[in-house]
């Protein structure tokens, strides 16, 4: 692709300068990847549990590298015709009925039907060219001048078939279209798969991408994401915050609360002004952290240890 | 830099990474790219372009560790015995020009090994390791016990026989006893530093051959026979052999879920196109899933075999979802819900407590089994029954089998003895067999591995 900010992806350490003033606050591991990724032209393959920012990385790069995003979301039954291209039957359709007088007059004089025919492979498959084509994501990506930022989001959740369809896709930057031929990249996408690994991903695709995995935060990562995200928020008040969100994460629950989740909490203790955690608010916040009823009846019992131990460490550190 | 990078990758495959060449391509791109000054980097990058998993990820780590990090580090670390050394024989002879006499005694002495090991050019003696190691072939130890042996051939490679005649020789004169004692110190670390570095290799490379060739042959081993030490090795091996399986035959049931023409939704969707059929709208078709219902008989050593199956079946989950089990040796119980709640592991203990070691009778257990579950047996129903057949001259209920046989789809006899002791003694298989769609001996994860994927074939 053409990349207008080159100086931006000098070296990983510029790239994670300039991902942290856009407010996005990432580890070594990924400013690597996304640095041999924009080199090496080969698409990244992001896994890692839900809400640590796996989708937020590349809307972030599309931002730095000022191309646009493309996305599309897959699910159980996405296919070709969603993925890559349709026909405007509509317009096929409407065409042809407009267009029959006019064929009729193409058709006058023609002696038998070897010269109708022949004279209507003349026209050649008006229907069947780009006029006619709507193009979804995957074409959309590939079509694109200057190259654009292909997000394949939650590849996990589509069928194997498909996975095995953009195999061609990754590994050389072009698609076939059995009415078109190969339609090749005018200027190679930077293509981001992410994936929660709901199923394992065929060995295939993985050898294809690099391969990126995103974990939970440090605890000082995190507060830095927070002030990134929410700088009214108090000092002291973070520090609490992310401290009780990691003794959390340590606990067996269903869904642990993510960095979005530690975010929207912090959004929501400064609207309601809290200054400190204390035992009432955590308790009717804590709907914000935990998804899931089960959970959050095993984390109010414990709610008094939990904070202690929150905020002895803050103290500590 | 190439070899350098080779031999990573070589050592990560014997980890148990599925490294490909393609993949080896990209590290090398990436290292070029990246350069090989900041390790920090180099590993980023290397991992993102071979470890693919997270389980992989962690073995990378090691792997990374322990070849980047033990390559060079070997040093004298003896500086101050040298000084106390010269210390000494300054005291003892009065000479005033030890080290003169040292060089000059060392001129004398003509094994290469000597001279290098008083050059005090760690780096060069290092790679002088690593070549006599590689020519003798360190990298294909694949066991322990053979460390030593290889360690010793390094330092003969090295040139030791000589260094070794030669020092017994200057021991004979005195004034020389200094430089003896240094070099017989030099040596020694040099002996240590060889072996350590064998280790090294055989760490790197092939701590996993021997694990390797355990599972193969449990593979093949009877299941009877496996002590419980390797269960929990077999049982990775179950799961892995399930989760092959599941994915060979969870593809062809999604190509028949599209069903017939909805021919309703398809005229009112294509409304719009003046009556062409351009979108077509099809009724999606429940997936019959084919039921399996399996009896266990748990008694003596075919419980043995029966734990393997159910760890088997229960892998399968994700194809066959409806997985009934019942256990029996005298009286049969359903387990299935057992199976729901506990681990694995701890309900199998729960049901070879409870339910073994009792008088195996097919006869009592078939007709349980007529109550529990012979009404919900269809033309769906894959029925496996594990056992002998030793049924202790009982009367064995043949009619009860014969009804399942003749209500469910297949029934599918299962006996971990050998064809040639069967209808010997105690055993009736002969008078259950006429009501079995397939009898066959199953005693090794292969024959479970193969049964169950005609299982899984007929049911798509």
């Amino acid at each position: 692709m053409i990349i207008r900010n080159r100086e931006k992806i000098h070296s990983p350490d510029t790239i994670k300068q300039h991902f942290e003033s856009l407010g996005y606050i990432c580890s070594d591991a990924i400013a690597t990847s996304v640095y041999l990724a924009c080199h090496l032209q080969k698409p990244i393959l992001v896994e890692g549990p839900p809400g640590v920012g796996k989708t937020e990385l590349a809307k972030k790069t599309s931002e730095l590298l000022a191309a646009p995003l493309i996305r599309m979301q897959c699910y159980e039954g996405l296919d070709e015709a969603k993925a890559l291209y349709e026909w405007k039957y509509g317009k096929q359709l409407l065409y042809t009925q407009l267009l029959k007088d006019q064929l009729g007059d193409v058709m006058r004089g023609a002696k038998g039907l070897d010269e109708s025919v022949s004279r209507l492979h003349q026209f050649g498959d008006i229907f069947y060219s780009d006029e006619f084509l709507e193009p979804r994501p995957l074409l959309e990506a590939l079509k694109s001048e200057d190259g654009a930022i292909l997000l394949i989001d939650e590849i996990d959740k589509a069928d194997q078939e498909f996975e095995a369809f953009l195999l061609e896709l990754l590994s050389d930057y072009q698609i076939s279209i059995p009415e078109l031929g190969t339609v090749k990249a005018k200027s190679k996408p930077l293509v981001f798969l992410t994936s929660n690994n709901t199923r394992e991903l065929g060995d295939a695709l993985k050898r294809r991408c690099l391969h990126l995995y995103i974990p939970f935060p440090t605890k000082e990562i995190e507060q830095k994401i927070i002030t990134a995200q929410v700088p009214e928020l108090n000092e002291n008040l973070k520090l609490q915050l992310v401290e009780f969100v990691s003794e959390l994460r340590e606990m067996a629950l269903k869904k642990v609360p993510a960095v979005s989740e530690t975010i929207d909490w912090a959004r929501a203790l400064l609207l309601l002004n809290v200054e400190s955690l204390d035992q009432e608010w955590v308790k009717n916040t804590l709907n914000l952290l935990l998804k899931f009823q089960d959970d959050i009846e095993a984390v109010e019992p414990e709610l008094h240890d939990l904070l202690k131990a929150a905020l002895k460490g803050d103290k500590s550190a | 830099m190439q070899k350098v990078l080779g031999d990573f990758i070589h050592a990560l495959r014997q980890a148990g990474l599925p490294i490909s060449s393609a993949e080896t391509l990209d590290a090398l791109n990436a290292a070029q790219l990246v350069g090989i000054d900041n390790a920090h980097l180099l590993k980023e990058s290397l991992a993102a372009t071979l470890a693919k998993r997270l389980e992989h990820r962690v073995i990378y780590d090691q792997v990374f560790e322990l070849y980047f990090n033990h390559q060079g580090n070997f040093r004298f670390a003896e500086k101050e015995d040298v000084l106390s050394v010269t210390k000494a024989s300054e005291a003892e002879g009065g000479a005033t020009e030890t080290e003169e006499t040292t060089s000059d005694l060392l001129e004398t002495m003509e094994s290469p090994l000597a001279q290098q090991l008083m050059s005090d050019d760690t780096s060069a003696l290092q790679m002088m390791i690593a070549e006599a190691a590689g020519a003798a072939g360190a990298q294909d130890i694949s066991f322990s016990t053979q460390i030593s042996m290889m360690a010793f051939k390094v330092m003969q490679a090295l040139g030791d026989n000589q260094l070794q005649l030669e020092l017994a020789a200057m021991e004979e004169r005195d004034e020389q006893r200094a430089l003896v004692q240094l070099l017989r110190q030099r040596r020694s670390s040099l002996q240590q530093a060889v072996r350590d570095y064998v280790e090294q290799q055989h760490l790197l490379f092939n701590q996993n051959v021997s694990q390797q060739l355990r599972q193969s042959n449990l593979q093949r081993v009877n299941l009877t026979s496996i002590d419980h030490r390797n269960y929990k090795l077999m049982g990775e091996l179950v799961r892995k052999a399930a989760k092959q399986l599941a994915s060979l035959h969870s593809r062809r049931r999604r190509v028949t879920k599209r069903g017939l023409l909805d021919v309703r939704r398809t005229i009112a969707a294509n409304a719009a196109y003046d009556g062409f059929l351009f979108h077509t709208k099809w009724k999606s078709t429940r997936v019959e899933r084919s039921k399996v219902m399996v009896l266990c008989d748990v008694s003596g050593s075919v419980s043995e075999v029966a734990r393997f199956l159910m760890l088997f079946l229960y892998s399968l989950q994700d194809v066959l979802p409806r997985v009934r089990s019942f256990v029996f040796s005298s009286r049969m119980a359903e387990v299935t819900e057992l199976f729901e709640k506990q681990e694995m592991e701890i309900a199998l203990a729960e049901i070879l407590s409870k339910w073994a070691n009792m008088r195996t009778d097919y006869g009592k257990a078939l007709e349980d089994f007529n109550e529990m579950a012979l009404s919900d047996i269809d033309q769906r129903t894959t029925v496996i029954m594990l056992g002998d057949a030793r049924n202790n001259n009982e009367d064995g209920n043949v009619s009860i089998w014969e009804e399942v046989y003749r209500r469910s789809q297949r029934v599918i006899w299962l006996n971990p003895e050998g064809e040639f002791s069967w209808n010997r003694a105690d055993s009736i298989m002969e008078k259950y067999a006429p009501f079995c769609s397939h009898v066959e001996t199953c005693n090794s994860l292969r024959d479970l591995n193969r049964i169950l994927g005609s299982v899984l074939k007929h049911s798509n």
